[in-house]
């Protein structure tokens, strides 16, 4: 690694000017929602007015003073993050242990030309350090010289060219929202409400505002993977696959392929009929916070025939069509009542899969080399039926074949030793 | 080891594997760890009935704790034997439960970093933890109950053969 990249010692640089502004922007809207309307009705406009440009100057000037102290650095094979004035903190992120890299941009630094910049690293519970704000052009370079430093040098040569994979329609990612159960039962609570306003008169107004937050609340999701997957495009070069997607907040991300402990291809319920599909990724240490569930998305939306052809770059020679699924024992039934039918298990030369859910239906592919462990349990009840289950651990979750037949769990236990032993060099 | 037979898998199966147990004193630390925490619930619930006059039959409260701990106490044993691992050429295997029965293959290769504990009782009765971690959280490779030398000898062959190769990431 270090022989092809001698290790240039970067200067020390500051992140771009305009950030403690933009920090200030978000202070303020802080204050002001702290401050609020009933502050508004006590003091006056005028009173309110300077409370406000107060409190805008004392937050820029805190964000100029932090902005000054905050610094990066790439030394070797380290990213060095310093902060802090009072409390000085330098981080130091080994670069092998970079999981992606993620330039983010939200309609305000979109205006102003900047971006940020977030590093997930292996083991690490949430995103570290991000980096706000850099330049637009700064973020890209750095996102390359990380990226270009984290990973072993590519096996075919130089740089290739990106090759652009999928482009979603933003129409289907909003058709498949709209397909949900959140958004298709939307209309109910809408109608109660109409209907409590229209007939209850003004009394009920605490009634009225709790159900607006629940539905807010439900609405929320759907909504917020519209925004986050709007105008989704992948592509793929020598550093991985490349995602760009986002209506308010543009994000690129690398996908580091090397790194994926399991796929998922999901068939929510409602996408049947159209005969839709999405393709999740679990990455290890990217944990999937409620607000970055969209997260690993390989595909939002899309046909069989687009996912079988996307699958491979993650999983080289698996076809979804392909996998040789053996199906649970009929007395599963008696554990699973409504999934009996659909839990499944197949093993192929590269992947170990598995098939359940009732409602949305999933297949769970782990290549072995991300195998950590095999597990075979059994509880009494399994026992009485002859039954046990097999559990394939990866460092981002666990992928189950349930109820198997005792005998057939036995042999699928020793098949994924040997096949985890094997991918181990 | 127990009356299961050849047709239970968590028996036969892998097939010429050395299986050890753990020592059997193991037991002793889980029923004194099990009735200290009962006399401490016991003594718990004489003292609030007495302090705040609950109605609350004491005895009836009592004979149930020491009902359950008996149940417990009985269960103890023969958890303690289910307990067992082995370990063979390029894998550790443990296995352990009395309700569900587990069995955990992890390779060497896999481990991340040994875990070697023992409690105040454990101590006393010169007894260790030893525990195995992977990359994977759900990963269970816990041998507990082991004699403080046969401790230091797993975890010394545990480190030896997994450091030299990590993967998996």
């Amino acid at each position: 690694m270090t022989a092809t990249t001698p290790p240039v010692e970067a200067p020390r640089r500051r992140l771009h000017p305009l950030s403690p502004l933009l920090h200030g922007v978000k202070t303020l809207a802080v204050a002001v929602a702290a401050i609020s309307w009933q502050g508004y009705a006590q003091l006056g406009p005028l009173r309110w007015a300077a409370l406000v440009a107060a409190l805008c100057v004392i937050g820029l000037a805190v964000a100029a003073v932090s902005w000054r102290a905050t610094g990066y650095q790439v030394t070797g094979r380290e990213l060095r993050v310093s902060e802090g004035l009072v409390w000085r903190r330098t981080r130091a992120i080994p670069l092998e242990r970079l999981q992606t890299v993620e330039v983010r941009q939200s309609p305000l630094a979109r205006l102003l030309g900047v971006a940020e910049l977030r590093l997930e690293v292996a083991g690490g519970s949430k995103t570290e350090a991000p980096l706000a704000y850099l330049g637009r052009e700064d973020a890209a370079a750095l996102r390359e010289t990380l990226l270009g430093r984290a990973r072993p040098p590519a096996p075919h040569g130089p740089a290739v060219a990106a090759v652009p994979l999928l482009a979603v329609p933003s129409r289907d990612v909003l058709v498949g929202q709209l397909l949900t159960v959140q958004a298709l039962t939307l209309p109910l609570p809408l109608a109660f409400i109409v209907a409590q306003t229209m007939y209850a008169g003004s009394g009920s107004l605490i009634a009225f505002a709790s159900t607006v937050t629940a539905l807010v609340g439900v609405a929320l999701q759907p909504v917020r993977r519209v925004l986050a997957d709007w105008s989704f495009r992948l592509s793929s070069d020598a550093d991985g696959l490349h995602v760009a997607r986002g209506l308010l907040e543009l994000r690129r991300q690398v996908v580091p392929v090397r790194r994926v402990q399991i796929a998922r291809a999901v068939w929510p319920l409602l996408w049947r009929r159209r005969g839709w599909l999405r393709i999740q990724l679990e990455i290890a240490g990217v944990r999937q916070a409620d607000e970055e569930e969209t997260a690993n998305t390989l595909m939002p939306v899309g046909d069989l025939a687009t996912a079988r052809r996307l699958l491979p770059t993650v999983l080289p020679g698996v076809d979804l069509l392909g996998l040789p699924m053996r199906p649970a024992p009929p007395r599963a039934r008696w554990l699973a009542p409504l999934a009996q039918p659909t839990l499944a298990v197949a093993v192929t030369d590269e992947v170990f899969a598995t098939a359940d859910g009732v409602f949305t239906r999933r297949y769970n592919l782990v290549p072995y080399a991300r195998a950590q462990s095999v597990r075979l349990t059994r509880s009494r009840t399994q026992r009485l039926l002859g039954l046990a289950s097999v559990h394939l651990d990866t460092g981002a979750g666990t992928v189950t074949a349930a109820h198997r037949d005792a005998d057939e769990a036995r042999w699928l236990a020793g098949l994924l030793t040997d096949r985890m032993l094997r991918a181990l060099r | 080891m127990s009356s299961d037979g050849a047709t239970d898998p968590f028996e036969a199966w892998p097939e010429g594997v050395a299986w050890r147990s753990v020592s059997p004193r193991l037991a002793v630390v889980l029923l004194i760890r099990l009735w200290v925490g009962a006399l401490v619930l016991g003594a718990l619930v004489v003292a609030v009935v007495t302090l705040t006059g609950l109605a609350l039959s004491v005895g009836w409260a009592l004979t149930v704790i020491s009902l359950l701990t008996l149940l417990r106490s009985a269960t103890i044993v023969r958890a303690v034997r289910a307990w067992g691992y082995a370990e063979r050429d390029r894998d550790l295997l443990v296995r352990h439960g009395l309700w569900v029965k587990q069995l955990s293959i992890v390779p060497y290769a896999r481990m991340q970093f040994v875990d070697v504990s023992a409690g105040p009782v454990e101590r006393a009765f010169g007894l260790a933890t030893v525990e195995l971690h992977t990359a994977a959280a759900a990963s269970d490779a816990e041998v507990p109950g082991l004699v403080a030398a046969d401790a230091r000898r797993l975890r010394d062959r545990l480190t030896e053969l997994g450091a030299d190769r990590t993967a998996g990431l």
